[in-house]
Formats: C-alpha cells, structure tokens, sequence
C-alpha cells in the first residue's frame, strides 16, 4: 500500500464509520473498483486497521469526553450501589447491557463473517440491502408518526415528542447493541442499523445516532486495543499508519459533529437512496471490468 | 425484579466465567476459537462477562433496608 493510499483509506473509513453507509462496505468496494492490490481481509492489513479504528474511537472520545466521565462515574456508583439512581448511571447500564451482546459476536463471530463475505460484489449486494434497510427504518418511524398524529406538525416537533437516549428499554439496548454484529457483512452498516434500532425503540433521530455513537465507542475502541501488539511486529510502517489515523480521527470528528446536527430534523433516507444508488453502481462497474 | 437465588445464579455464572476466562487464557480451551495456544480476547470477554454478572448479582440481590 502506497502512503497515498493509506490516507486515503484513513480518510474513507473515519468519513464512513459514523455515516450509515457501511465503512466495510466502502473500504471491500472501492479499492476493487480502484484495481488496488490489498484485500481487508489480508492478514497484513490488521495493524492498518487497528490505527484506524483508534483514530475514529478516539475522535468520539474526544466528542464525548464529558459525557464519558459522568457514564463511567455513573457505572461504578451503580454498580456498587446496585441501584440506578441518576441519568448517566441508567446511560452506563444500558450501555453495558448494549455492548455485551456485540462484543459477543464480535469475538466468537466477526473474523469469520468477514473473511466469508469480504468479495465486491457481495459487499455491493448488501450495501443495496443496506440502503432498503435505512429506508425501512423511516417508513415504520413515518408510521408511527402518523399513528401520534404527528405527520402534520414541522420537523422539530415531531422529533421532540420521541425519547432521549436514557429513556431506551434494557432490553432494547441489548438488541440494539446485538444488531451491531450485522455490520461484520460489508455493506451493512454498524451506525445504520443502531440508528435503525434506536428510532424502532422511540428515539429521536439526534438521540438514536447519540447512543449509536456511544454504543459504537466501547466496540470499536476495544477491538482496536486488544489487537494493538500486531503493531510491533515487524515490516509494519508505523508512521504511514499514523498520519492515516490521524487523517480518520480528523474525519470522524467532522462527520459525527455533522450528523448530531443533521439528526436534529433531518431523516435516514439520504443514506438510504445513497447506498442503493452506489450498490447498483458498484455491481455495473464490477460487472463492466471498469 | 430483587430475588437473592437469582443473585446466586448470578454469582455462580460470574465464577463459571472466570473459569473459562482462565482456561482460554492458558490455552487448554480452544471452543469456537481460531488456531491453537493462547485466546487472549476470548479470556478478556470472559473476565468482563464475570464482571458483568456480579453487577447483575449486586442489582437483583434483596438489600437490607
């Protein structure tokens, strides 16, 4: 892999991560469409892989980092006390509740659907699923729109009749955060399907992509960590690997700062036309041997 | 929902947990991991899933007021 596409591919996982359009998906896609050499699914690439997850863990982090220290705060307090008393504390738990699962099927699991997914042309196949999926997700939140007799009312007050993030069952979190082991098949988007799963359980749009986010940072930033020792085994060019982190820091920072702020009125349905659209294109282009 | 068997139950998975953290750790279980030796993630999963339970054991237990 060139330097150049390094930061490349740091640029398109940290832009992709947090959109709903599979970061997987784009990364399996576009160095196919490209004719680049590397394949995700080469043992070789983990190390690069690892910084790029840190570099996007690390910008929600930072996003969050209030909020952060008032959930671990909450989670310790709870936990000793046995009792939820605050709002963070709830946070905490559900976060928890919401990352077992996930973290389940993500060791037991993920290598293994993703080695046996990781071809263009399913990831195209399921980016085109993902998409319909995104636009399921809003038809059934326009449903129940009409069902409160909301689908009249401007934007931002149909949204502020739909619950914060704390408000979300246990047991919707523990389904949520399980709905994030769909997102080891490229195509199908982690962000997406939490989002989905946060709008089916009541939340507001702004709200269903905050506990996404939350949801995601624990995930990603584990997997990043626990494989961290691939980084020192040799022939790994570190530096390379550390301006493309920082590069997807840089973008998942502004693509989560844009999204919190799209979501306040704003719907799934773009990213829902966008990966069918770019699904079909992909299957042309592939099938074409352009 | 308080019930002390249930916080037993709990209990009892927390310490089942630890034993397979264990032997992934060791690397005497191998179950539905990739290769032979060493399973460190599976033995980090195991060890937050102890963890896991005696928070779960702690929530249901029935406090003394």
């Amino acid at each position: 892999m060139t330097l150049l596409q390094a930061l490349f591919m740091g640029l398109l996982q940290g832009a992709t991560e947090l959109f709903p359009v599979s970061s997987l998906g784009h990364a399996v896609l576009i160095p196919s469409l490209l004719h680049w050499s590397f394949r995700q699914s080469d043992p070789s690439f983990v190390p690069f892989l690892v910084l790029l997850h840190l570099g996007t863990a690390s910008a929600l982090l930072f996003i969050y980092r209030n909020e952060w220290v008032a959930i671990i705060k909450g989670f310790f307090t709870a936990a000793v006390r046995g009792r939820i008393e605050t709002p963070p504390e709830r946070l905490a738990m559900l976060l928890m509740v919401g990352t077992i699962p996930a973290a389940i099927l993500g060791v037991y699991l993920e290598s293994r659907i993703k080695s046996l997914f990781a071809s263009p042309y399913v990831a195209a196949g399921f980016l085109i699923f993902n998409g319909l999926l995104m636009l399921g997700f809003e038809q059934l939140r326009r449903r129940a729109e009409r069902r409160a007799a909301l689908d009249s009312k401007p934007r931002p007050v149909q949204e502020e009749s739909f619950a914060e993030a704390e408000r979300i069952s246990f047991r919707a979190a523990a389904l949520v955060g399980a709905c994030q082991a769909l997102a080891f098949v490229p195509g199908i988007s982690r962000s997406g399907v939490t989002i989905g799963g946060g709008l089916l359980a009541g939340l507001r749009h702004q709200e269903a992509a905050r506990f996404s986010f939350l949801l995601a940072t624990p995930v990603i930033l584990g997997a990043g960590v626990i494989e961290v020792p691939q980084l020192f085994s040799s022939g790994v060019p570190v530096g390379e690997y550390i301006g493309a982190a920082l590069l997807s820091a840089g973008a998942a920072y502004a693509s989560a700062r844009f999204l919190l702020r799209y979501f306040r009125s704003g719907r799934l349905d773009p990213y829902g036309w966008y990966c069918v659209a770019a699904g079909l294109v992909s299957f042309g282009l592939l099938a074409l041997h352009l | 929902m308080k019930s002390n068997q249930l916080a037993i139950g709990f209990v009892i998975l927390a310490v089942l947990c630890i034993v397979i953290a264990a032997l992934y750790a060791v690397g005497i279980l191998q179950f539905l991991s990739s290769g032979s030796g060493v399973h460190i993630k599976h033995a980090i999963l195991f060890g937050v899933l102890a963890v896991a339970s005696l928070i779960a054991a702690n929530f249901t237990r029935v406090k003394a007021v």
